[in-house]
C-alpha cells in the first residue's frame, strides 16, 4: 500500500530533495542561484513571518504534510523582473501568480521523489497568502523541518509539518 | 517547410509567470509569433479561429491543470479532429507522474515537458519538436501526390 509515516524522516535526505527542488525551480525559472542553509528540526506549532507564502498540503493514508513557502515582497519584486522584464511593475496579481507556481513547482517535484522511494503521496492545490508580515503557523504540534534559503541580502523558507495517522485513520 | 523562426505557437496556462517564461525562451529562439490564452475554451477558441483564417498554429503548448477547460481536455478535442493532425501539442506540467505522462501520450501529446524546466532544455525540446513537425507535414505531402 506504500510507505508509512514512520519510514518518512525529517532529515537529511529528505532536506536534500527540499533542496534540489527549490534550487532547481528558482534556476530554471528565474535564472538565480540560491545557497541552502542547515535545516533544523523542531517539535510544537510555530509560525514563518513573510509578505507572500504558498501553503500545500500533501496525503497519504497514513500520513497528512503541509508544506510552506514563505518569502518576503523585496525577495519577489528582485527575481520576477528577471522573468518579466525589467520595465514591468511587480504588481500583487503577479507575485500571487508567482508563488502560486513555484509552490506547485517546487512542492510536486518533492512529491515525485518521495513518491519516487515509494510513499505514494498527492498533493492538494496550493494557496497563496499574502499580506505584509503575516505569520503562517501549522496547527500542528508534531515535527517539522525548516530549511532556510538565501538570495544576495534575501532570506526566504520552506517548512515541512509531518503528521503521521492512527492506523484507523483518525488523528 | 518553415524555419524554427517561422513557427507560429500558442502557449495556454493559467499562470502569468509560465507564459512569459515560455514565450522569453521561444523569443531567444527567435520565434515571434506567439500568443497566449489563460484558461482551456480560450485556447480551443484561439486555435479554431486561427485554423479557420488559414493561419493555424504549428505549436501548442498546453497546461495540464487549467481553468474551464483542462490541458488533456483541449488535447482530446483537437486530436479527435484530423485536420489538426500536424499540429505538435506539447503538455507543460508539474506533474512528473508516469500515468499522466501515459495518459497525455495516449491522448496523442507530441511531448511533454515538466515544470521546471531549463531554458536550455526547452529550447532543445523545440528543436525535437520542430524536427516532428517536419516529418509530419512531408509524410502529408506525399499522401496528396498519390
Amino acid at each position: 500500500m506504500g510507505k508509512t509515516a514512520q519510514h518518512l524522516a525529517l532529515d537529511e535526505q529528505l532536506s536534500m530533495e527540499i533542496t534540489n527542488a527549490v534550487c532547481g525551480a528558482m534556476e530554471h525559472t528565474f535564472n538565480v542561484k540560491v545557497k541552502p542553509g542547515k535545516f533544523e528540526i523542531g517539535e510544537g506549532m510555530v509560525s514563518l513571518v513573510g509578505d507572500v507564502s504558498g501553503v500545500i498540503g500533501m496525503v497519504q493514508d497514513k500520513l497528512e504534510a503541509t508544506m510552506i513557502l514563505c518569502l518576503k515582497f523585496e525577495t519577489v519584486r528582485d527575481i520576477l523582473p528577471r522573468v518579466v522584464g525589467q520595465t514591468v511593475s511587480v504588481t500583487h496579481e503577479m507575485t500571487l501568480d508567482a508563488v502560486g507556481e513555484l509552490t506547485n513547482m517546487i512542492f510536486g517535484q518533492i512529491k515525485t521523489e518521495l513518491n519516487g522511494r515509494g510513499y505514494s503521496l498527492k498533493l492538494g492545490i496550493p494557496s497563496v497568502i499574502m499580506g505584509r508580515g503575516h505569520f503562517v503557523s501549522h496547527f500542528h504540534r508534531g515535527k517539522h523541518m525548516i530549511v532556510p534559503f538565501y538570495l544576495d541580502d534575501h532570506m526566504f523558507q520552506v517548512h515541512v509539518a509531518l503528521h503521521p495517522l492512527a492506523t484507523d485513520g483518525q488523528s | 517547410m518553415s524555419q524554427l523562426s517561422q513557427l507560429k505557437v500558442l502557449i495556454a496556462d493559467d499562470h502569468f509567470l509560465v507564459r512569459q517564461f515560455v514565450r522569453n525562451t521561444l523569443q531567444e529562439s527567435k520565434i515571434s509569433n506567439i500568443q497566449t490564452a489563460a484558461d482551456g475554451n480560450e485556447a480551443i477558441d484561439l486555435i479554431q479561429k486561427a485554423r479557420e483564417a488559414k493561419q493555424p498554429y504549428d505549436i501548442v503548448f498546453l497546461d495540464w491543470n487549467m481553468p474551464t477547460v483542462s490541458g488533456l481536455e483541449v488535447l482530446n478535442y483537437f486530436r479527435s479532429r484530423s485536420e489538426y493532425a500536424d499540429t505538435a501539442f506539447v503538455m507543460l506540467t508539474a506533474e512528473s507522474e508516469q500515468q499522466n505522462i501515459m495518459k497525455a501520450i495516449k491522448a496523442g501529446a507530441t511531448s511533454y515537458i515538466i515544470k521546471p524546466v531549463s531554458p536550455a532544455d526547452l529550447s532543445k525540446k523545440l528543436f525535437e519538436i520542430h524536427e516532428w513537425i517536419k516529418r509530419k507535414r512531408q509524410k502529408n505531402e506525399q499522401k496528396l501526390r498519390f
